[in-house]
């Protein structure tokens, strides 16, 4: 599946920086010519995605199985597209290129899954129904949340306490996929978020060049009427 | 080493420069502009490369301008391998390659640092924090600790100085803890730290604009702050303090400085007169050892890699370390305590969406509250840094939170959508009290890729600041719940020292070659100038007697300036 969200995305950024370069200037007169330079140089560095992306690591059935899982993880709904369309399987293709160790782990995850799934409906991952895929995916997450495993591998927003009543649910027999599932999902939510389709999914707003920051009134007046503190 | 022994491979400058700075940080840049402002020839010394802000600043890239959206090539991040993002302003690291330290056994310490020109101050915070008056007296207050040779009053002036030259913003609030200086205007609460003021008031806490080194009116002919949140990507329009930026690429222009980089400095060689004459540096581009003759060494490569030059600076005058006779280089080291809470909101569920990015971080804190309380379980106090807002997503922002959901597909997608923005955090930063089991020396047997002797580190907190992140934990919990959220835990680094902060990891380690009045229990003296080498200075943190809950940044600007005011007189007169 080509990544409807490529180019045009690029583009949109691309106009909205320009964008900001003229307002800026426009309203001060004094942005830094340096500051521009920069603005350009980051838009040459964008992707240039013309059609369909060629994947570099994977065979054709790994990546159809890394767009499949794309779509299951973080799917499409009302908001906004689904991880396939903010380019997830790519995300993931050009990071294994570059690192075995990443590569290993997403192609022998991938064989566990077809194999699994060979237990259970006599088809590869890829090829099973939906109803199938969601409920061997069911069955990982299950083994995952809340296990070690779930809790390692982020720099940031580790959490504590809370978690040391959790009864390990892991099944031995699915420990290397809930393994696998954590490494999926994880980069796949990386890749949603940190597109295009991610930010305007939650709404991030911000990295402007403005020239006074000002906070809306609406936004105060809303947390402060929720405030358990009573309105001030 | 003496200077004339014939070492054929050694390239020694014929020229004699007035001083030789090392070190292009905080201490550093303000040395280096104080001085060339005054007419002064300064040779600076920066073991990492010149910094081109178009080149190596990234504050305006989104994650998806890059394939590998920020994780690094190969997903460095997912490997530990990146931890301060792949967008951060350049040069720092945890660990750097050839250039090892160690830690002894039973010891936890972490060292940053930077190679680059502007050093740490490309990335950091930028919390611009007087000290307050007793801060000055920690000894004369509560008997522990030494009071420092200065006073506030002493260095008021150059705090003055400092801010009206960097910028930061601030309000006028006549709070003892927290002195006033001049001020830009610091930009509005944003909505989330409305609420957070609101619960700081219940508990009797102070909330006030944050002191921060970033303008917000254009400023020696720097532009205004755009607001674009991404101060420690560096700012491509100078429009917070870095050195780099704001005091040495501007000295260049007066054709007093020379800059050296990539230019490792080994050893100060002084002669049996007890002047130091010469900086040995090892230039990394040719890997050849050179030397450069100076009138007068200003030290600032940061608190304990100066302390390091001094240690590796023996002679048989100083056969402990240049300016060691007391012993104390090495002693005394400090980092801020430091421990963060992050809190689930549910009353900013929903908030409509707008711009928080605002300056980097928050635009309110609080300053420390029961600085005049006599019957607490712990001597001094803490800043609380304040967090929260729609931040820009990136490569493991949502990770915490997905670990907490769990599972998959459009109802995880969903939750992540409901919480964004709604979660806020605090951060303690602390005073520790100096102690006789954290330290830093040579060791014995490691040397780096340059050959040259690294630090060894020892490091204990002791119970005053394990009692300190407890009660910083109570505050920060009743804080959440106040403002009816949810307590989710202790934010990384912390989680490793399970409780308090891995030493070393709030950058804040300084107090290594400490100022006094008597020789025999300090290293310098009140300018900051060696006991035993009149001709030596040292600008960064390693003076520092004492570490108060104010971050040190501001503290080593005004602190060099006074120096370098000194040095500049004292070479007018002829005496160094």
């Amino acid at each position: 599946m080509s990544e409807p969200g490529g180019r045009q995305a690029n583009e949109v950024s691309r106009r909205v920086l320009l964008q900001r370069i003229a307002m800026a200037v426009a309203s001060t007169g004094v942005l830094d010519l340096r500051a521009a330079q920069h603005v350009h140089k980051a838009v040459s560095q964008e992707k240039q995605r013309t059609g369909e992306y060629t994947p570099q690591c994977f065979n054709a059935g790994e990546y159809e199985t890394l767009q499949r899982l794309s779509e299951l993880m973080i799917p499409a709904d009302d908001h906004s597209g689904s991880a396939l369309d903010a380019g997830a399987p790519e995300f993931i293709d050009v990071l294994s290129n570059e690192n075995e160790e990443l590569a290993r782990i997403f192609i022998s995850g991938i064989f566990w899954l077809d194999r699994e799934m060979g237990r259970r409906q006599a088809s590869r991952f890829k090829d099973a129904s939906e109803g199938e895929q969601t409920r061997l995916l069911d069955d990982l997450a299950a083994a995952a949340d809340g296990s070690e495993e779930a809790l390692q591998g982020s720099s940031a927003g580790v959490e504590y306490a809370g978690f040391k009543d959790y009864t390990a649910r892991a099944d031995r027999r699915l420990g290397p996929g809930a393994r696998f599932f954590v490494w999926a999902r994880r980069l796949i939510v990386d890749a949603f978020y940190t597109s295009p389709l991610g930010f305007e999914d939650v709404g991030y707003k911000g990295n402007q060049y403005l020239t006074e920051y000002e906070v809306p009134q609406e936004a105060i007046d809303y947390v402060m009427k929720r405030s358990p503190l009573g309105t001030a | 080493m003496c200077l004339n022994s014939p070492v054929p491979e050694v390239i020694r400058s014929p020229k004699v420069y007035d001083v030789v700075v090392i070190g292009s940080g905080a201490g550093g840049g303000t040395a280096v502009q104080v001085l060339t402002g005054k007419g002064i020839e300064v040779a600076l010394l920066e073991a990492g490369p010149m910094l081109d802000p178009e080149r190596d600043y990234k504050e305006h890239m989104l994650p998806h301008h890059v394939d590998h959206r920020g994780a690094g090539v190969g997903g460095a991040h997912y490997f530990g391998k990146q931890p301060w993002g792949f967008f951060r302003a350049p040069n720092g690291a945890w660990e750097l390659e050839g250039e090892p330290y160690t830690v002894a056994p039973g010891s936890d310490f972490r060292w940053f640092r930077s190679r680059i020109l502007g050093g740490r101050t490309n990335h950091y915070g930028r919390i611009s924090l007087r000290f307050a008056d007793y801060d000055f007296l920690p000894y004369s207050m509560d008997g522990l600790g030494t009071d420092w040779p200065i006073t506030y009053e002493d260095l008021a002036p150059y705090y003055d100085k400092a801010e009206s030259f960097i910028g930061v913003t601030g309000s006028i609030e006549g709070i003892r803890s927290a002195p006033d200086g001049i001020f830009q205007p610091c930009p509005p609460p944003k909505a989330h730290e409305h609420l957070i003021k609101q619960a700081c008031t219940r508990m009797g806490l102070p909330c006030i604009p944050m002191r921060r080194a970033v303008i917000t009116r254009p400023l020696n002919g720097r532009a205004a702050c755009h607001y674009c949140g991404q101060c420690g990507r560096g700012c491509i329009t100078a429009s917070n303090y870095a050195s780099s930026q704001v005091q040495i690429l501007p000295a260049l222009k007066t054709g007093k400085l020379k800059i050296f980089d990539l230019a490792m400095a080994r050893e100060i060689l002084s002669d049996e007169d007890g002047r130091v004459r010469a900086v040995s540096y090892i230039d990394k581009k040719t890997r050849t050892e050179r030397q450069i003759r100076c009138r007068v060494v200003v030290l600032a490569a940061s608190a304990c890699e100066s302390t390091r030059l001094l240690l590796n600076s023996r002679s048989s005058r100083f056969p402990q370390g240049l300016s060691n006779n007391s012993g104390v280089v090495g002693r005394f080291l400090m980092d801020t305590v430091g421990l963060g809470i992050q809190g689930y909101v549910p009353a900013l569920e929903g908030m409509p969406r707008y711009d928080t990015d605002g300056f980097s971080g928050g635009h309110v804190y609080s300053p420390w509250w029961e600085w005049d309380k006599k019957n607490k379980d712990f001597p001094r106090g803490y800043h609380i840094e304040i967090g929260g807002g729609f931040g820009m997503p990136g490569v493991g922002s949502f990770q915490g939170q997905v670990n907490r959901i769990g599972g998959y597909g459009r109802e995880l997608k969903g939750r992540i959508r409901k919480e964004y923005g709604a979660f806020v955090s605090f951060a303690g930063r602390g005073e520790m009290i100096p102690n006789n089991l954290s330290y830093c020396e040579l060791d014995p047997v490691t040397v780096d890729k340059w050959g040259i002797p690294v630090l060894r580190f020892h490091f204990k907190w002791s119970d005053y600041e394990w009692k300190q992140a407890r009660h910083m934990e109570r505050t920060f919990v009743d804080l959440i719940e106040t403002m009816g959220g949810k307590v989710l835990g202790h934010r990384s680094p912390q989680v490793d020292g399970k409780g308090i902060s891995v030493p070393g990891t709030i950058i804040h380690e300084l107090g290594t070659a400490r100022m006094g009045n008597d020789p025999r229990s300090s290293a310098l003296n009140q300018y900051c100038q060696g006991h035993e080498v009149p001709n030596l200075f040292v600008a960064d943190a390693a003076p520092f007697v004492s570490n108060p809950d104010k971050n040190p940044t501001l503290t080593i600007t005004a602190l060099a300036w006074r120096t370098s005011d000194y040095i500049a007189e004292e070479m007018r007169k002829g005496h160094v």
